[in-house]
């Protein structure tokens, strides 16, 4: 009974929705557009051609060569017509079909035509569709018509001529550029979208010329500004005039940030926003200049518009990450918008209150959260999940609720790179926050029992097997880890499997039961992991591979000195090559080519915790280890202690560009010149560091490592070694002269010169000072960490700072000098607080530890003293720390 | 730039679709892209309701009207805001023409003019006309009356 019903419904709703276009077909349509070359033209059928023809290229239908000419020919037939109607789609049309150069020229006397027309409305369109499909030959002819428009009475006729403008700079600047005095003239024009459109382009004409922008901005900041588009082009570049200005000296007054305040009290959204938003980009803004715009973003936060709330709430995620302190008072509209509805505002709200959060705030935080997260797209899972990782380094004390946070959502589903970086999260916290290392342990543990992804599992097993024998109960792991021999695929079997080994070689209470389960190994239907147990089967037990039990660790746990390109060139040789001898790795060379630094990482770009498998580095730290350790002449200098972030000693965009690392060792520091020749047509070689000490009484130099070629762009490494006394904090200064040898490159060949010519460039001169002996290494909780320590060590002192501009100022001031890691968040300063205290921990060269509570307080005259009060395994170590804020 | 102005039916055919600067090979990525945030997000949304979104450095802003979505996507000075002004005069421009939110039959009646309109207000990339009554004189070819 109800299937007639029904069908009569489809059938009228199939009437209500037919589409004029049903069954529309390119064959068909061509043919309609032949109608085109009729001698008594129908208009009306024409437009609808047209249409249909737009529906189709509207679709992305491409026609052929032979088609789009037919077609066109035929559209400019069209020009007879007198119908204002077709003529607006001819227009169109023409621009759609994009003619080719040789084509172009059917419609130009027409549309030359039109242009002088007495129709201001065809000469508008006329000069679009001309601009469109030009080329420069055609523009010179034309060029005299453009300049008259620009300045024409009639808005429509300026504003096409304006906006082509635009789009021919891209093609024929130097034409383009002859325009600016009209241009300049329409930038007054009293139509507010021809001034607009003319703002633009002036300042595309003269982007390159600083004092003529600052020239157009000093003069339209003071005039009329008619549109809130043209307001906000102004306000950008004024954002860019101030940043190449920079802050007067003697007033501290910034120029037109007065003028950016005042777009702030505009009437459109829009340049409130622009101008709120420029405010927070200023280079080094000061709190007084922040505030007036996050106030306006915070009324933003509230509005009901979603474009308003997600503009908001997305720069003022951009100023958590540099002033987190200012956004705070926002916290309660931002914590409101955590149940927005559009996921992007939410996620931002989220993430600008992890950043800007305080301790107490985090468990309730949360909570919040964690309803969140069970309806967001992975991509936001992600950040919020690297958000969480930071909060959770800056409050060490809350990594049981965060770490709780991480596992439960390890284990909802999710995509390899969302666990991917709960898992790198984890890894992380568990090597900086030691109490959270074995719950972290554990939840891995509980990952890899049901982790579908190989890569994650070979991972944790890696590093499970560096981690877990050094804990309290180092047994309880060894379930989980059998378990993936027993489960898994062969690649991640093979890891268990010299997992296995790592525990039974570290520790001896398991030995004998870890050599049953490798046993059992040895009858796996994969060769790879047949092959390891048999290995490590003869390491861990008759030593009959290794001699002590010192190798057999090393064996295991260090890696490969030697880099994986150098191995992989040598085994390609030997097997080209086949000989009855056996492969000798010693004979691989350890000379590292170019290897591509840690620093060079794409900005932004985080370490991922795990790193990649051995014998990859997994920090900084590690890498330099390694490339340092492959040079034979520093390879007896020990353990490194430190190595410093990268001082650069070149000016930005020089021929050279030379950065330095300083390696810190007990007894020698290590210079690593990073170089890089930005010069196609050169080729340096034997290049050195020449290093005057002089001022560095306490270093001698006892080694150097020249670079033997450094070809354009390929960054490469030379080095300098200094013996200085054992275990003291050694300061100078180093002076540095860049020697080498330079050929001359025929960069069409490529190939160098025979002959070099000798050279030096002078770099930037350098300093070790005392912070580079102490590592940032920081405590879960400081106050036990304190009172755990012998107060006998502790050293108190008082200090006056002199005036400064802020406490903010002073604190980092100190934290610099120190190098020490802060704790607990008590780098951040409230804005407008007299007094604040900060804590500092750290490990002093010789491996002692030290901890620093500092107590600041700033006057009405900006006078600043702090009391310094320092606590360390070792009382002289107490004292230098004070030395070194005396001195500095 | 404003990178693309894409107009889709409630089931996600493409209705319109004018890219500006975006090679070809990624035009069809960012179609099901858009899509697919339409299907998410745009069900039971108000007409002209604005909802936003960001992709890396592109900003998108999309709305219903009648049968439709709209999306406008843009980057660098086009953001958020400036697209949803280029959207505001999109859905104004379309009302005016259809007479009130369109259907999707009365969005194709209407394709010329709807056509028109979009070249209008969009060229190449650039935002041109924002006036919906000035907009509406344009396509037919008339001055504007404020001249």
């Amino acid at each position: 009974m109800a299937q007639p019903l029904v069908k009569k419904d489809d059938d009228r709703d199939e009437e209500a929705d037919y589409s004029p276009f049903l069954g529309i077909e390119k064959g068909a349509v061509l043919q309609e557009a032949r109608v085109f070359n009729d001698p008594q033209l129908d208009a009306r059928r024409c437009s609808q051609v047209i249409t249909k023809l737009l529906y189709l290229l509207n679709q992305g239908e491409t026609f052929t060569k032979v088609e789009a000419t037919e077609v066109f020919f035929a559209v400019t037939k069209l020009f007879q017509s007198r119908d204002i109607g077709l003529r607006r789609m001819v227009y169109l049309m023409i621009k759609e079909l994009s003619p080719s150069a040789d084509e172009v020229i059917i419609v130009t006397s027409s549309l030359m035509k039109d242009m002088n027309s007495r129709t201001d409305m065809y000469r508008a369109n006329a000069i679009r569709v001309l601009c469109r499909i030009t080329d420069g030959t055609l523009l010179t002819q034309i060029e005299r018509y453009l300049k008259q428009a620009i300045v024409d009475k009639n808005p429509v006729v300026a504003s096409a001529a304006l906006v082509s403008g635009i789009h021919l700079l891209q093609t024929t600047p130097e034409i383009v550029k002859r325009w600016s005095n009209e241009v300049q003239e329409a930038v007054q024009s009293r139509a507010a979208l021809v001034q607009f459109h003319a703002l633009a382009l002036l300042h595309q004409i003269r982007q390159n010329d600083r004092l003529a922008v600052s020239k157009l901005v000093t003069s339209l900041t003071k005039g009329t500004v008619r549109s809130p588009l043209a307001q906000c082009l102004l306000i950008r570049y004024t954002s860019q005039v101030i940043r190449e200005t920079g802050v007067n000296s003697q007033t501290g007054d910034r120029p037109f940030y007065d003028y950016l305040e005042s777009c702030l009290r505009h009437k459109a959204e829009m340049v409130i926003f622009e101008a709120a938003k420029a405010i927070t980009e200023l280079s080094n803004v000061t709190t007084r200049e922040l505030t007036p715009a996050i106030t306006v973003l915070q009324l933003f936060l509230s509005s009901s518009k979603p474009v308003l709330r997600f503009a908001a709430v997305r720069t003022l995620n951009k100023v958590a990450m540099t002033h987190p302190m200012a956004v705070t008072n926002c916290n309660i509209d931002m914590e409101s918008l955590i149940s927005d509805q559009n996921r992007s505002i939410a996620t931002l709200a989220i993430t600008t209150l992890l950043k800007t959060g305080n301790e107490s705030s985090v468990d309730r935080l949360m909570k919040q959260i964690t309803n969140f997260m069970s309806d967001i797209a992975d991509e936001f899972k992600i950040v919020v999940v690297e958000a969480i990782r930071s909060l959770c380094l800056k409050f060490p004390l809350k990594y049981r609720s965060l770490m709780n946070f991480l596992s439960n959502i390890l284990r909802e589903e999710g995509g390899f790179e969302y666990k991917k970086a709960i898992v790198d999260s984890i890894v992380i916290l568990i090597r900086d926050i030691p109490d959270a290392k074995e719950s972290g342990l554990l939840h891995l543990c509980e990952f890899i029992e049901d982790c579908e992804f190989t890569y994650l599992s070979t991972q944790i097993l890696h590093f499970l097997g560096n981690e877990g024998p050094k804990t309290s109960d180092p047994s309880k792991y060894i379930r989980y880890i059998y378990n993936r021999v027993i489960l898994e695929n062969a690649t991640v079997r093979a890891s268990a499997v010299s997992t296995l080994a790592k525990f039974g070689a570290l520790v001896d209470s398991l030995k004998p039961r870890i050599f049953i389960l490798l046993r059992r190994c040895l009858f796996d239907n994969d060769d790879e992991v047949r092959d390891r147990a048999t290995l490590y089967l003869n390491c861990l037990d008759d030593g009959s591979v290794t001699e002590t039990d010192k190798d057999v660790k090393e064996f295991l746990f260090g890696s490969l000195d030697i880099p994986l390109t150098n191995i992989e060139t040598s085994l390609k040789n030997y097997a080209q090559d086949p000989t009855e001898e056996p492969f000798d790795i010693n004979s691989v060379t350890k000379e590292v080519k170019s290897q591509p630094l840690v620093e060079k990482k794409a900005p932004g770009k985080k370490p991922t915790g795990l790193g990649a498998p051995p014998p990859a580095p997994t920090s900084a730290s590690d890498a330099y280890e390694r490339l340092l350790s492959s040079i034979p002449e520093f390879a007896n200098f020990g353990k490194l202690f430190k190595s410093s972030a990268p001082v650069e000693l070149t000016e930005a965009e020089t021929e050279y560009a030379v950065n330095v690392v300083k390696h810190i060792f007990d007894r020698h520091v290590v210079f690593q010149y990073n170089c890089t020749n930005t010069i196609p047509e050169q080729l340096l070689e034997n290049v050195t560091v020449i290093v005057d000490a002089s001022e560095a009484e306490e270093f001698s130099e006892v080694g150097v490592k020249p670079l033997k070629s450094l070809p354009y762009d390929t960054p490469a490494q030379t080095f300098v070694a200094f013996e200085k006394p054992e275990g003291v904090p050694a300061a100078g200064k180093f002076s540095n002269t860049l020697r080498f040898s330079v050929k001359e490159v025929d960069t069409s060949t490529g190939e160098a010169e025979d002959d070099g010519v000798e050279d030096e460039y002078q770099l930037e001169d350098f300093e070790v000072v005392a912070a580079d002996y102490i590592l940032k290494v920081g405590v879960s909780n400081f106050r036990n960490a304190w009172e755990s320590m012998d107060p006998d060590t502790e050293r108190i002192d008082e200090y006056g700072l002199g005036p400064r501009e802020s406490l903010v100022e002073a604190v980092n001031a100190v934290i610099s000098l120190l190098g020490m890691q802060p704790c607990e968040g008590t780098e951040a300063v409230p804005t407008n607080s007299r007094s604040h205290t900060c804590l500092l921990s750290g490990v002093y060269i010789g491996n002692v530890k030290v901890l620093v509570r500092l107590s600041f307080g700033i006057d009405g005259s900006k006078e600043v003293a702090m009391k310094l009060a320092v606590r360390s395994d070792d009382v002289n170590v107490s004292e230098a720390v004070h030395e070194i804020v005396a001195s500095g | 730039m404003l990178l693309a102005v894409l107009i889709a039916n409630s089931e996600g055919n493409i209705l319109v679709e004018r890219f500006n600067g975006v090679p070809a090979e990624e035009r069809l990525h960012w179609r099901s892209f858009l899509v697919k945030l339409g299907v998410e997000n745009l069900r039971g949304v108000k007409n002209e309701e604005l909802l936003v979104a960001n992709h890396k450095s592109v900003y998108i802003v999309y709305t219903v009207l009648g049968d439709v979505s709209i999306f406008v996507v843009g980057k660098d000075e086009y953001d958020e805001l400036a697209l949803s002004e280029a959207i505001f005069v999109i859905t104004s421009a379309l009302k005016d023409v259809c007479g009130k939110p369109p259907t999707e039959r009365l969005f194709l009646d209407k394709y010329g003019k709807i056509c028109l309109c979009l070249d209008e207000i969009v060229w190449k990339g650039l935002l041109e006309n924002t006036d919906k009554d000035r907009i509406k004189r344009l396509i037919r070819l008339k001055p504007p009356t404020d001249f």
